[in-house]
C-alpha cells in the first residue's frame, strides 16, 4: 500500500463524552481503495471513531485529514467534505416520508450537483445496480430490513462519493437477509471504492478486507492483514476477542 | 325570535372571531416555529431566548395578557412620549392570542421535532445537507405528522379563547351574545344559539383535521 495515496490521514483523536473518555488517542492512515474493518467488543469506541470520520461525532482533540482537507478545523465547510464520504447506518435511517427513488435523489438535486432528471437517471441505475429498480416508487415501510439497507446503499452513492463508511450495516438484519447486503458491499470492493467498515461479520473481514484494525477500550491495539490477525493474532486482548466471536 | 332579529348580526360575529383565530393561528404559528428552532438548536443563548419566552408568556393567564397589550402597552407608549398611540381590539387581541397560542405551539413543534429519530438528521448530514435543510426537507416534514392532532387541538383551544377577548371590547361571538342576552332578557336562547355555533364550527374542524391525519400517512 505504500505506493498508495492517503485518502484519510487521523493523528492522536480524542473523542470525549462528558467525562467518559471514548477515544483515547487513535492514529491511523487509511488508503485510496483501501478496505478497512474495524472490529472489536462493544463500548470500544469503533463506531465513535467511524463517525468522527465525517464528524457526526465532532472530535475532542486531534486531527482528521480527509483528501488534504483538516475536517477538525473549524473553517473547513464540512458539507463539503460530507459530499464525498457516503454513510450507510444499523438502522439505514431512509427518510419514511419520501418513495425509494426520492430518498435516493433527494441529496443530488437540493445540493444541485444534478438536474431532476439527471437524479432521476443515476437513481433508476443505482436501483437496478443494487436489484431494486421495481422498488422505486415503494416508501421504505413497505420494504424488508435488506431492501432497507440496500436502498440507503444506494443512496449514499448518489453522491458519488470516493469514501464509503458503514456502521454495522448488517447488524440489524436478519440472518437471511445479511448475504444480499454483503453481496452489495462486494461489489464496491471490486470497483475499488475507499471503505472503512465497522462489523462483526468475520467472514466478510477475512474475504475482502485489506486490513483489520482491533479496538478495544479507546484505542487500535493490533492492526494488520485479515489473515495475520485472525489466524496469527499477537496481542492477548486480541487472542481473547476472537476466541469469543470466532 | 332572536334569530330573526339578530341572525345577520351573529353570522357578522362568527366572521369576527373566525377572523381573530385565523390571523392569531398564523401569527402563532410563525412564533412558535421560530422559538421551537431556538430551543431545540444547541446554541445556548438561543435556548434560553426560546425557553424565557415559552416559560414567561405561559405562565401568565391569557386576559391578563389581553389587558396587558390593550391597556399596558400604549400607556407604556405614552410614557415614551409619543401621544395618540392606540391599538385597535383587533390588534390586541391578535397580539395577544398569537403570543399565547405560538407558545404553546413552540412546545408542540419541538416535542414533534424531537420524536423524529436522531438517524435521520444523521442521515440528511452524511449526505452533504445543512442543518436547515435537513431541518426544512427531513425532519420538519416527518415531524408534522406526530404534529398534526396536537396542532388541531391547539387550533379548538385558540378558537375557544376568542371569546375570552369580548372583555377588551372586540366584537365577537360572545361579546354578541352579552350585548342580545342585555337587550332581550333572554339569556337560556342566547347562550344556547352562541354555544351551538361555537360548536358547529369546532366540530366540522376536527372532522378535517382527522381527514388530514389519515392522508400523511406514508404507505403506513
Amino acid at each position: 500500500m505504500a505506493d498508495k495515496k492517503i485518502k484519510i490521514h487521523v493523528e492522536n483523536l480524542k473523542k470525549n463524552f462528558g467525562k467518559l473518555e471514548v477515544l483515547k488517542d487513535i492514529s491511523i492512515d487509511i488508503f485510496e481503495g483501501e478496505v478497512v474493518v474495524l472490529i472489536g467488543p462493544s463500548g470500544s469506541g469503533k463506531s465513535t471513531f467511524l463517525r468522527c470520520l465525517n464528524q457526526l461525532e465532532v472530535a475532542t482533540d486531534g486531527k482528521i485529514i480527509v483528501d488534504g482537507k483538516d475536517i477538525t478545523d473549524k473553517h473547513t465547510d464540512i458539507n463539503k467534505v460530507r459530499e464525498n464520504i457516503g454513510m450507510v447506518f444499523q438502522h439505514f435511517n431512509l427518510f419514511p416520508h419520501k418513495t425509494v427513488l426520492e430518498n435516493i435523489m433527494l441529496a443530488p438535486v437540493e445540493l444541485k450537483i444534478m438536474t431532476k432528471p439527471e437524479a432521476k437517471e443515476k437513481g433508476m441505475q443505482l436501483l437496478r445496480r443494487v436489484g431494486l429498480d421495481s422498488k422505486a416508487d415503494a416508501y421504505p415501510a413497505q420494504l424488508s430490513g435488506g431492501q432497507k439497507q440496500r436502498i440507503a446503499i444506494a443512496r449514499s452513492l448518489a453522491m458519488n462519493p470516493d469514501i464509503m463508511l458503514f456502521d454495522e450495516p448488517t447488524s440489524a438484519l436478519d440472518p437471511e437477509m445479511v448475504g444480499e447486503v454483503l453481496a452489495v458491499m462486494k461489489e464496491l470492493v471490486a470497483d475499488g471504492m475507499t471503505m472503512v467498515v465497522v462489523t462483526h461479520e468475520i467472514g466478510f473481514a477475512k474475504e475482502v478486507a485489506d486490513r483489520v484494525v482491533f479496538m478495544d477500550g479507546g484505542y487500535i491495539v493490533e492492526q494488520g492483514p485479515p489473515q495475520e490477525i485472525f489466524v496469527n493474532p499477537k496481542e492477548p486482548r486480541t487472542i481473547d476477542f476472537l476466541n469469543k466471536v470466532l | 325570535m332572536i334569530i330573526e332579529k339578530y341572525g345577520s348580526m351573529l353570522m357578522q360575529a362568527l366572521g369576527k372571531t373566525l377572523l381573530l383565530t385565523l390571523l392569531s393561528l398564523f401569527f402563532a404559528m410563525i412564533i412558535g416555529l421560530i422559538f421551537s428552532l431556538m430551543n431545540v438548536g444547541k446554541n445556548r443563548f438561543f435556548n434560553f431566548i426560546g425557553t424565557a419566552y415559552v416559560d414567561g408568556v405561559r405562565g401568565v393567564p391569557l386576559i391578563v395578557l389581553a389587558y396587558f397589550i390593550y391597556f399596558g402597552v400604549p400607556a407604556g407608549v405614552k410614557m415614551m412620549g409619543v401621544q395618540d398611540f392606540r391599538l385597535s381590539a383587533l390588534q390586541a387581541g391578535t397580539i395577544a392570542l398569537a403570543m399565547n397560542c405560538g407558545a404553546y405551539m413552540a412546545e408542540i413543534i419541538r416535542a414533534g421535532i424531537e420524536s423524529v429519530d436522531k438517524g435521520q438528521m444523521e442521515a440528511s448530514r452524511s449526505l452533504g445537507l445543512s442543518y436547515a435543510k435537513s431541518m426544512r426537507l427531513v425532519v420538519l416534514p416527518q415531524a408534522i405528522r406526530t404534529m398534526v392532532p396536537s396542532i388541531i387541538n391547539q387550533f379548538i383551544i385558540t378558537l375557544k379563547d376568542t371569546s375570552i377577548l369580548s372583555v377588551i371590547g372586540f366584537p365577537e361571538l360572545t361579546n354578541l351574545g352579552k350585548t342580545i342576552s342585555g337587550n332581550t332578557f333572554k339569556s337560556l336562547e342566547t347562550w344556547a344559539i352562541i354555544g351551538i355555533m361555537y360548536m358547529i364550527v369546532i366540530v366540522t374542524l376536527s372532522k378535517v383535521a382527522k381527514r388530514i391525519e389519515r392522508r400523511i400517512n406514508f404507505g403506513r
